[in-house]
């Protein structure tokens, strides 16, 4: 089944770059494109695509980052069913963005400079509902939830630390191992591994960890 | 804008007699030290009132070698001083003085009162010291409008200019109600502050888009520094490193080795921590990457998660670290990620490539680079190092470092058994 996605990017350029690179993969489809806040929530409005590549720094819309209102705007069409899902995509990797974004309800970010068959392989990912974690993404998952320091939850659904699992397949993650090479090393099934990830992505969507809002209301975000 | 030609008011170190109020204020007001001194001297014979005036104003006027306020005109000000600190017992200090100017004037007042000394001394006295107050205040007020004060400082020569026209008012009072009785006096001071108030009223907008458009410089002024920083950061580093792509557009490595490094070096300026006096070794292993992606043209990327200070063994960590990486980078290329992660337990680290990888028994022992700078460096701090690898699996050196602690409490072959436990 093909999946239809929204190019959301305020570079021209870059937005016909990303479309050559995917033309590449025929079960990808780009519906359309926009270039700020109000015509990313228009397109996606009228496509209702199944992923939308959404860069963090737009302009139009209220606040900053751009890419955050987008989110929040579209928040009717992100708990619809099925979902309109997003993937940040950015140049920045400033960990305010990341959080931001993250937080906004994206189910994933990767950085620009990421191949075109690894942006193509994130967004079928994204497409089924699963995460997408780059190791840098990982790396700000571990500093975040203290687990660097050795902060381990008891309970698998405590929403303020990462499970010892979670924090394994973060580590591996950040170490630069694909999903596949994770569930490897693991011996467990790459199925898995993806529900790992979507659990530290919920708990780094909802909790409210100390950490957590501090880092963000220091950048003011909040 | 131009500000008074005015030497401003501080008693001077040469020239003083007792305790410079007199040379200063001549050299303030232009006229000569002598005159001053002999206008003084007659105040002080005819009823004191010089006398009163020499001790306010050498309490008040700054010294010249230490004077901050009036001293710090144009960059005048001593060095070693910071421009604000220590100005708030000063500016306190400075309203109650003006504070008890004006008592002392309603007991002149009272006293006239009473029996009719000398007339119209102590009337122009007082307003003789308003002026002085609200003229000393002339060079912060004109210098406040530069931006350069903030905004409390600016509003304690205000509250000072205020103080002096109080002083001036009353003196002019003092002197229109001459002989009169007190109700009177009490009556037409009354009026006088009615038509006060009533004059407050009608200027205070005008004061306050003054205060506003005040702001606003200010505001544009930092704005635009600001601009200018970012304009010179931006032509020292993008644009040159543009003009270097556009000369060597025929070589890919070497573009995409100057894009590499620019990318880094303007992703630092906008989004990264802002700089620390101490080697950290988080900062350490970063830069050690940027050298060799410099070095190499090959992508290094870095993921830390926590930091610590860097000391003898985290050097150690590094330098191995780096060893691995160029191993990474000549062997395998891009692309190449580093982790690294520092904890309670110690350090560890990875460095994981994509590259063909090898059969670790096949290499000859004296042929392996990695033996000796990173397995024997990290041993030798009581760490371990090894490599996992196979054709057609890419390659991973993990280097772990324990604790210092524990290293101290369990001995070195423990610790680093520990570690080795914890980290499967």
């Amino acid at each position: 089944m093909s999946v239809r996605i929204v190019l959301v990017d305020d570079h021209g350029m870059f937005r016909s770059g990303v479309r050559a690179e995917l033309a590449a993969d025929p079960t990808i489809e780009v519906a359309g494109e926009a270039g700020d806040v109000e015509s990313a929530v228009a397109a996606v409005s009228e496509h209702r695509p199944d992923v939308v590549l959404l860069d963090v720094h737009l302009p139009g819309g209220l606040s900053r980052p751009g890419g955050r209102e987008v989110l929040q705007r579209c928040a009717e069409h992100l708990a619809a069913r099925p979902p309109v899902r997003f993937l940040a995509l950015s140049v920045s990797d400033a960990s305010e963005d990341v959080i931001a974004v993250i937080r906004a309800g994206a189910r994933g970010y990767v950085t620009k400079t990421i191949s075109g068959p690894e942006l193509a392989s994130a967004i079928h990912r994204v497409s089924e509902g699963d995460a997408v974690f780059s190791p840098r993404l990982a790396g700000f998952v571990l500093d975040a939830f203290g687990t660097g320091a050795g902060e381990v939850a008891a309970v698998d659904d405590e929403l303020d630390r990462l499970s010892s699992r979670e924090r394994e397949v973060m580590r591996l993650i950040a170490r630069g191992y694909a999903y596949k090479e994770v569930s490897r090393e693991l011996f467990i099934s790459v199925k898995t591994v993806e529900t790992h990830v979507s659990a530290v992505l919920r708990k780094l969507q909802l909790s409210n960890r100390y950490e957590l809002t501090r880092w963000a209301a220091d950048r003011r975000l909040l | 804008m131009s500000p008074p030609e005015r030497p401003a008011l501080v008693r001077p170190e040469q020239g003083r007699l007792l305790g410079g109020v007199a040379a200063g204020l001549a050299g303030h007001l232009g006229l000569g030290a002598l005159a001053v001194r002999v206008a003084l001297v007659t105040l002080a014979v005819l009823g004191g009132s010089g006398i009163v005036l020499y001790v306010w104003l050498w309490a008040l006027v700054p010294d010249g070698a230490t004077g901050t306020a009036w001293a710090g005109e144009m960059g005048r000000r001593p060095p070693g001083r910071p421009g604000t600190g220590g100005r708030t017992p000063n500016r306190s200090r400075d309203i109650l003085l003006g504070l008890l100017l004006l008592l002392i004037g309603l007991v002149f007042l009272g006293l006239r009162a009473g029996w009719g000394d000398i007339p119209g001394l102590v009337p122009l006295l007082v307003v003789g010291c308003g002026a002085i107050i609200a003229f000393s205040q002339l060079d912060e007020v004109e210098r406040s409008r530069l931006a350069t004060r903030t905004g409390a400082g600016t509003r304690a020569a205000v509250l000072r200019v205020v103080a002096g026209a109080a002083l001036v008012v009353l003196g002019a009072v003092l002197l229109a109600v001459q002989g009169s009785g007190l109700v009177q006096s009490g009556r037409i001071l009354v009026a006088v502050l009615a038509v006060l108030v009533g004059l407050a009223l009608v200027l205070a907008p005008w004061g306050l888009r003054m205060w506003r458009s005040l702001d606003a410089e200010r505001a544009a002024l930092a704005h635009q520094t600001a601009r200018a920083d970012i304009a010179a950061h931006l032509h020292d580093s993008v644009l040159q490193t543009l003009a270097l792509i556009q000369r060597q557009s025929g070589d890919p490595t070497a573009v995409s080795r100057l894009a590499r490094a620019q990318e880094r070096e303007l992703r630092e300026y906008l989004y990264g921590p802002p700089e620390v006096q101490h080697a950290t070794l988080a900062g350490e292993v970063r830069s050690a990457a940027a050298q060799i992606e410099d070095l190499h043209g090959v992508a290094v990327d870095v993921v830390v998660v926590g930091d610590e200070d860097l000391d003898e063994r985290g050097a150690a960590l590094v330098a191995a670290l780096r060893e691995a990486m160029l191993n990474a980078v000549r062997h395998a290329g891009a692309p190449v990620q580093v982790y690294a992660e520092c904890g309670p337990q110690g350090v560890e680290a990875f460095v994981r490539d994509r590259g063909p990888g090898f059969d670790l028994d096949a290499v000859p022992p004296d042929r392996l680079g990695v033996r000796g700078s990173i397995i024997g460096r990290m041993e030798r701090h009581c760490g371990t190092a090894d490599v996992r690898t196979a054709p057609g699996e890419g390659t991973e050196i993990r280097l772990r470092l324990p604790a210092a602690r524990t290293v101290e409490q369990r001995g070195c072959d423990e610790a680093s058994a520990d570690q080795r436990g914890d980290g499967e």
